[in-house]
């Protein structure tokens, strides 16, 4: 029985076909988009726009929007003591999650094995994964939408993540405005927690869906994303982070943490009324395009 | 003669293995894997490198994850199914890799044995109503041997003189594991001091993790991120690094991002002749073999089987029986937690270090009776884990509005990362005919094929077993020295489905094990295949995954999936031992 050529379709020229197409897909998308070589970083947090600025994807009124949502998803000072979600860079790595395709590859794979903290010489992290063919259609819907392209609605419309944040960020200022005659930004933060925190307001919940699961992710991720700035996010819930190559020794694995991680009187009691609430739902999986996008049927 | 050619669909636990025989001994083999191949080198003379890293984000971006956007599944309850209705879900239903090594890039890496009596439940139990148990056609004496040069090769750590007489007796062992145990895990050390002062007998947890240099891989450093994570350093054994990596060494040919959309069979409808697939490119092609095997994970099995459907097999291939797609398992999991005012850091290791049998049953208690049962099983548990960073805070942002400062407050604490250590039981399903794979009516993938559509209820076994272990679970995790309680969780994989989108199905998503779908048996008009796997009307068509398992036991399926696919290839290739 004649099996196919060997190699057509060995892990060599699998690789070098991916290099290939993320070349030929880099020339083929020059002059429509402006793409961005991500060589370190440094250069994302260097690119980063300031306040009042554009983002790469969101407006300078958008960025500034979802600067107000982020910073009460997860307060820094003066409210809360230590950063919060705009000292660690979480709009601006949100905004270019947004943007994700603007870069070559694109922001969606952090690369691997190991970043420079723990005893490696490189960041393999800042060189992220190419996406080959199939990954990139999946992301372009997630994050694009399927805008009625046939090749992206073989299992009905999907709204994008753009489309979400967009109309979400406006939605917010369309109930500041109704109800306070003010945009979103202009409200003191007990205010923007009320719209935030309406149950009932389905548009406003779609939205929080999303970006609360990328404010977590940007947050708590690894740097490379482009948020947790100064490792922010590591530093003050004494997260080690990324621990590869170095690992932990037996001794770090086999005993109790430092003294200062002891849980005090208030905390064991508040733990044990709210644990079994918290620990038996599921994590959020970040599903709300599904239920939105006629993806779902019933 | 040449030896017979080989096609095998998949490359995680099932097909690596039956992959490395064959081309051991001499075969053509080729393997076709529909997502793509995240270890560089892997194949080639230098070593294995690894595109995964200690990064919580990438997993969440479907990495190495199928992505229910190009793939998605649907689903609905038995009683849904029942009333006509095509599906009350869409997205993500037990998200296994899609990636080159399978579902073992990001596995636990357990590998307990299944029991004697897990062979023989119907012999030696009897029947339950309501479920579709059988007797195995063979025994754990037959599976034996294959077990031990599986534990061999995958490279597995325990320590016999510790494990359970109990144990042994139903899974005995004719020699120590070839690695000892990892460094043990602080809050599973806890835990398991609960557990003997309440006479039970942990143990250290086999599993094919690198506990020194073994197989040309380096030894664990207890990273943390182990189970749901690639191991950036390859120090945890599986499909890709212990097994394809030399069978593609030995002369196989992967072929990555290829999707086989049909087995093709002879005009009379009796032998396989190769596979239909779309290439890379999206491409139609064939490909000819003189054996087909078929280990693509029960749900996708199932799916192409049916896919794949002739004049002579017009209900899918190997369907006489009609139980082809039926008696889909996929463990219920039962959790506790001890909370602790130490840092327990549950999460630094590799997922656990320790594990107990103590309620594996059969138990026949009142509880059993009242709810109409011979008897209750649970299963093998998963001591003392906890989560990392990322993880916590989804989970506390599960709870709507709890974002802002009572978040950082949260965090801060790190309650559920450092004060709880869990202890998770591998619960037994029972196999119902209800509970079944098909292939949805309307919903398409990406390359344009009905999606699997995955009809589902617990069975009343699962909510007592449930509802009877849970308590001595949490009576465990409070035993533990310096616990403050135990608790016990609402068991997710037994939630109907009905609830919002995202709740429903967490819990069928969340179990990486699925069994059933294509059952052996030694009578055709009852099973799937034959002893080895063989599609009982399709003489050269084998299934080697999970498909082919009649019960689920109550413990890690891959060790078992592996061992099975062992024999499966060794009886096409007639091959010796290692």
């Amino acid at each position: 029985m004649p099996l196919e050529p060997a190699g057509a379709g060995s892990l060599r020229s699998f690789h070098m076909e991916v290099a290939r197409r993320s070349i030929l897909k880099a020339a083929g998308a020059l002059g429509l988009l402006a793409l961005v070589p991500l060589e370190r970083l440094q250069s994302l947090a260097a690119t980063a726009p300031g306040p009042g600025a554009a983002g790469r994807f969101l407006t300078a009124h958008e960025m500034a929007t979802l600067r107000a949502v982020c910073a009460r998803f997860i307060p820094g000072p003066p409210e809360d003591p230590d950063p919060g979600a705009l000292e660690a860079g979480v709009p601006e790595a949100i905004d270019l999650l947004l943007a994700a395709f603007t870069f070559d590859p694109p922001l969606i794979h952090a690369g691997g094995p190991f970043s420079n903290r723990a005893g490696a010489r490189r960041d393999d992290f800042a060189r992220f994964v190419p996406l080959d063919a199939l990954a990139e259609l999946g992301w372009r819907i997630r994050i694009e939408g399927s805008r009625g392209i046939k090749r992206r609605e073989f299992a009905g419309p999907v709204v994008g993540l753009q489309e979400i944040y967009r109309d979400g960020l406006a939605h917010l200022d369309a109930r500041a405005n109704s109800l306070f005659r003010m945009n979103f930004t202009a409200l003191p933060g007990p205010a923007q927690d009320l719209l935030l925190s309406d149950q009932t307001d389905g548009d406003t919940q779609t939205f929080v869906g999303a970006a609360l699961s990328n404010s977590l992710d940007a947050m708590y991720g690894p740097p490379e994303y482009g948020g947790n700035r100064q490792l922010v996010g590591w530093r003050y819930t004494a997260w080690p982070g990324d621990s590869q190559p170095r690992g932990f020794s037996r001794s770090q694995v086999s005993n109790a943490g430092p003294n200062g991680a002891r849980l005090g009187p208030a905390a064991i009691e508040a733990a044990q009324r709210f644990l079994p609430a918290f620990v038996g739902r599921p994590a959020s999986r970040e599903q709300f395009w599904l239920a939105r996008a006629g993806f779902m049927r019933a | 003669m040449p030896k017979p050619s080989v096609i095998i669909v998949g490359s995680g636990a099932g097909a690596s293995v039956a992959a490395w025989e064959l081309s051991r001994t001499g075969h053509e083999v080729l393997i076709f894997e529909k997502g793509r191949n995240l270890l560089p080198g892997l194949g080639s003379k230098g070593k294995i490198g690894s595109l995964f890293g200690n990064d919580e984000v990438k997993p969440g971006r479907y990495f190495e994850n199928q992505d229910p956007i190009l793939e998605p599944r649907t689903g609905r309850t038995q009683k849904q199914a029942r009333n006509g209705v095509a599906r009350s879900f869409v997205g993500d239903i037990n998200d296994l890799p899609t990636t080159v090594g399978g579902g073992t890039v990001h596995w636990d890496a357990k590998t307990p044995r299944f029991w004697r009596q897990d062979f023989k439940g119907l012999s030696l139990y009897g029947p339950v109503a309501g479920a579709n148990v059988a007797d195995w056609p063979l025994t754990y004496d037959r599976l034996s041997p294959f077990y031990d040069e599986v534990e061999k090769h995958l490279g597995v750590q325990g320590d016999v003189t510790k494990m359970p007489s109990a144990t042994l007796a139903q899974a005995p062992r004719r020699r120590q594991f070839p690695m000892k145990p990892n460094p043990p895990m602080y809050g599973g050390s806890l835990l398991a001091e609960g557990a003997r002062t309440l006479g039970y007998e942990p143990y250290p947890f086999p599993m094919a993790v690198n506990s020194r240099r073994y197989g040309g891989r380096p030894a664990c450093n207890s990273c943390g991120f182990c189970s749901g994570w690639g191991c950036p350093i390859n120090a945890r054994g599986g499909a890709a690094v212990s097994w394809l990596h030399h069978a593609l060494q030995a002369g196989a040919v992967l072929k990555p991002r290829s999707f086989v959309f049909r087995v093709d069979l002879s005009s009379n409808g009796r032998r396989a002749i190769g596979v239909s697939y779309l290439d890379s490119r999206g491409i139609k092609r064939r490909a000819r073999a003189d054996v087909v095997i078929v280990a693509a994970s029960a749900i996708e099995t199932a799916r192409l089987l049916l896919m794949s459907a002739t004049p002579k097999h017009p209900d899918g291939i190997g369907n006489r029986s009609g139980q082809l797609g039926r008696n889909l398992m996929f463990h219920f999991f039962t959790i506790a937690f001890g909370l602790f005012q130490d840092d327990v850091h549950a999460w630094m290791g590799p997922s656990t270090t320790v594990t107990l049998d103590d309620f594996v049953g059969p138990d026949r208690t009142p509880a059993a009776s009242a709810a109409g049962l011979p008897y209750l099983k649970g299963g093998i548990c998963e001591v003392g884990g906890s989560f990392p960073l990322l993880s916590e805070a989804g989970i506390y942002s599960a709870v709507p509005n709890t974002w802002g400062r009572q978040h950082k407050e949260l965090m801060r604490l790190g309650m559920v990362r450092r004060h709880i250590a869990g202890l998770s039981m591998v619960g037994e399903d029972m196999p119902q005919e209800a509970n079944r794979v098909d292939l949805d009516p309307e919903i398409r993938d990406v390359y344009g094929f009905p999606v699997p559509r995955v009809t589902r209820s617990a069975h009343r076994f699962e909510l007592a077993a449930s509802a009877y272990y849970g308590p001595k679970l949490a009576a465990l995790c409070a035993a533990a020295p310096g616990s403050l309680g135990g608790f016990m969780l609402p068991v997710a994989t037994l939630g109907e489905l009905g609830t919002p989108v995202g709740e429903a199905f967490a819990g069928i998503a969340s179990t990486a094990h699925i069994m059933g779908t294509a059952r052996m048996g030694t009578d055709p008009r009852h099973s799937v295949t034959d002893g080895f796997g063989r599609v009982h009307d399709v003489e050269n068509l084998v299934l080697a995954d999970g498909s082919v398992f009649v019960s689920a036991g109550g413990f890690n399926p891959t060790l078992t999936i592996m061992a099975l696919a062992l024999r499966a290839a060794r009886k096409i290739g007639g091959g010796k031992p290692a």
